[in-house]
């Protein structure tokens, strides 16, 4: 049988490829792959005209296979796909070998990545000429929803859906709703309460008929996939045994949200040896208490806040925490408008004022005396306590870049503006759902600006400040943003999945049952009286270890047979 | 010139194969001695899948799959836990050095940990030398 005929397409994906890759070399090492009949290159093969050349490629050499040597299949098989079907090629003759995310973006090596894409390209060659054209199935969309966690974005999210009309299963593993937004007192740049923006949300979410919410509470396991998720439930587990509750959800919302930084690990700051050193969040409280005040009952005559607890250093973290600047703004206000005869100063590295309405409130804050002293970054300010004639009870050494001069600074209380980290548990929870994190754990996104509140697991969308440190008005826009998306789904109602399921020659099987036992779902069923065995395709989640496992060879994995396998083992191997 | 091994991964396509993305998308350099076929769990791996590779000149083969508890299709893993040692017992008898095939779990965030795994491989195949099926192959043509 000759060889079909069959088109590739480097992408070189702008630099992202090329600039490591030799794209054209591939095409011309392609050009003399097993029935290959055109290879080319080109600067971005998922745009519409790298598509369009698709197109034009398969009806001007009657292609019968397409490869598309480009990024992971996991981003962009689903383009390549819809770009042969609209030539009129069936959307499983294609076939994508991953020349970035495995390979131009992890070697250095110009020459030894080529030979790398070259040998993926010809495997994917080589296995694309086994395809076999298949027809998708249509799988009902459960309109339920899983949140998991019951802050800013929890609620939102909640809502949202619910407000639709669609069940959702709210789950938090604290005692109340509300998350870290529930222990702020006023919101920068606006000065609005936060107690009043959680309270209206948490009263609507406790009474909506559609939302069942369960605190104390866990997700113990997430099974299934798009549109039929069950995920198992640890109701009341973490205040007592509890009991086990099991859910379908068609959709998974993670707003796991963020914890602060700890402090005492920057111990050039005296968290937790000097009382008076607090963090933002124990500020908070005690703006919430109505009092600031030292540990010790006194008015505080000289109140410092440090910026960059944590955050932008190479010690801690190197990102920005994002919400720290303005929130101390807001405690300078704050400070100034309860003790008006104080001085307040603001220690930073950079003032961050990038959202709306915060240029004008930095500039406000400047207005209200506060002093302002710039550190450098990689270095850090010093507290100590104070000597017994000064009237402070501590003193922040300070190298002051503006001035260039080295500045003690009196203070009675020292508020640490702390960072944003990961939780303790961020990897136990990507792999509950299926989810990756950043190299700093923060939970990865689908394409970090066109897909940003879905993941690489279908179904499973994020949102909030476990994507990365975040405010309340972006934490919010996600979550509504992850609900139109799972809305968007709903309304379809159907669901196209690949029609990948084993399938039991019947004249090779030998009707001993192993694969009937090896089989997750049950899936397979054994008929006595031909004694043979056969597929339920409606059940089967095409894992393949049914196929792997028959001693007679007789199940095939559709668009995962051994010949394409073989095949690509063959062309990896050159 | 130093010997270059080439490994033939196969990697299930929810755990490791989106591992093996991440140390991408992380820019995590490894070794470009690997090739990964994608398969959708290690259960799929048929033992001849890796007699295949080694055969068809393989030094090295890697398997990885989801951690144990982790496995998108419930306990496909397990399966591939209990063949892989299997299958090596049986490679020894044909005096390929248990080095060459190694199972590893890799979840979807351990991009840095799929590239250690690769690193660490090829220094091990490296020292090892060419496999011996290959160089077995290699005589054969030779005499032919």
């Amino acid at each position: 049988m000759p060889e079909p005929r069959t088109g590739v397409f480097i992408c070189n994906c702008g630099t992202n490829i090329a600039k490591v890759v030799d794209c054209d070399a591939v095409a011309e090492a392609a050009a003399g792959m097993p029935g290959v009949v055109v290879a080319r290159s080109y600067k971005y093969m998922c745009s519409n005209p790298g598509q369009e050349m698709i197109a034009q490629e398969i009806g001007d050499h009657d292609l019968e296979r397409v490869v598309v040597a480009a990024c992971s299949p996991r981003m962009h098989e689903p383009t390549f796909r819809r770009a042969v079907e609209t030539a009129g090629l069936n959307p499983y003759l294609v076939e994508m070998a991953n020349i970035r995310e495995q390979c131009s973006w992890v070697h250095d090596d110009g020459a030894r990545a080529t030979e790398k894409a070259e040998d993926l390209v010809r495997a994917a060659v080589m296995r694309v000429a086994h395809h076999e054209p298949l027809e998708r199935l249509s799988v009902d969309m459960c309109p339920n929803t899983l949140v998991i966690g019951g802050g800013i974005a929890g609620l939102t999210a909640a809502l949202e859906l619910a407000g639709a009309g669609k069940l959702v299963y709210l789950v938090e593993r604290q005692p109340g709703l509300g998350g870290n937004v529930g222990r702020v007192d006023l919101t920068a740049p606006y000065l609005d309460s936060a107690p009043d923006i959680l309270t209206d949300r948490i009263t609507r979410v406790l009474e909506h008929p559609d939302i069942t919410v369960m605190t104390n509470s866990e997700v113990v396991r997430l099974d299934g996939f798009v549109g039929n998720f069950t995920a198992t439930l640890g109701v009341n587990c973490n205040d007592g045994p509890g009991e086990e509750r099991r859910v379908d959800v068609g959709s998974v919302v993670v707003c796991t949200g963020y914890r602060e930084f700890d402090a005492s690990r920057a111990t050039h700051l005296g968290y937790g040896k000097q009382p008076n050193v607090i963090t933002s969040f124990e500020f908070e409280h005690m703006l919430r208490q109505g009092r600031i005040e030292t540990k010790e009952g006194r008015l505080p005559q000289y109140v410092a806040i440090v910026h960059c607890v944590g955050s932008r250093s190479a010690e801690f973290h190197g990102y920005c925490s994002r919400v720290c600047c303005m929130t101390a703004l807001k405690y300078a206000h704050e400070v100034k408008s309860a003790l008006p005869g104080s001085y307040v100063s603001d220690v930073y590295v950079d003032m961050h004022a990038f959202g709306k309405g915060c240029e004008d409130f930095y500039r406000r804050s400047a207005e209200v005396k506060t002093l302002f002293l710039m550190y450098g970054k990689g270095e850090h300010p010093v507290v100590r306590r104070a000597d017994p004639g000064d009237d402070c009870e501590m003193l922040i050494t300070v190298d002051e870049q503006l001035s260039g001069e080295t500045i003690e600074l009196p203070a009675d209380l020292i508020i640490l503006m702390v960072g944003m980290e990961p939780r303790e548990d961020a990897e136990s929870v990507t792999r509950l759902v299926n989810i990756s994190q950043d190299k700093d754990g923060w939970f990865i996104e689908s394409h970090p600006k066109l897909d940003p509140v879905a993941t690489t697991t279908d179904g499973v969308y994020i949102a909030g400040a476990c994507q990365s440190p975040k405010d309340i008005p972006d934490s919010v826009a996600q979550a509504r943003a992850a609900a139109a998306r799972i809305l968007g789904k709903i309304a379809k109602g159907k669901l196209e999945i690949d029609a990948m399921f084993a399938e039991i020659d019947q004249d090779r099987c030998s009707g001993c049952r192993v694969c009937n036992e090896i089989c997750p779902y049950s899936a397979i069923e054994f008929d006595a009286a031909e004694h043979r065995s056969h597929v339920i395709s409606a059940l089967c989640k095409a894992c393949g270890a049914c196929v792997a496992t028959c001693p007679s060879a007789a199940i095939k994995a559709r668009h995962f047979t051994d010949e394409q396998i073989f095949a690509e083992i063959a062309g990896v191997l050159g | 010139m130093t010997f270059e091994p080439k490994i033939v991964g196969f990697l299930c396509n929810w755990c490791s194969y989106s591992g093996a993305d991440l140390a991408g998308t992380s820019r995590i350099h490894y070794a470009p001695n690997v090739r990964v076929i994608r398969v959708m769990c290690s259960a799929r791996i048929d033992p001849t899948f890796v007699i295949k590779a080694l055969a068809d000149g393989a030094d090295g083969v890697l398997v990885c799959g989801c951690h144990p508890g982790d496995c998108h299709y419930s306990e496909g893993n397990y399966k591939t836990m209990r063949r892989m040692p299997l299958l090596k017992r049986m490679l020894a008898d044909f005096g390929i050095e248990e080095e060459r095939v190694r199972l590893e779990w890799v979840s979807a965030s351990e991009g840095m940990r799929f590239a250690d795994i690769v690193d660490d491989m090829t220094e091990r195949l490296r020292a090892l030398g060419p496999s011996p099926v290959k160089m077995a192959l290699a005589g054969d043509a030779v005499e032919r």
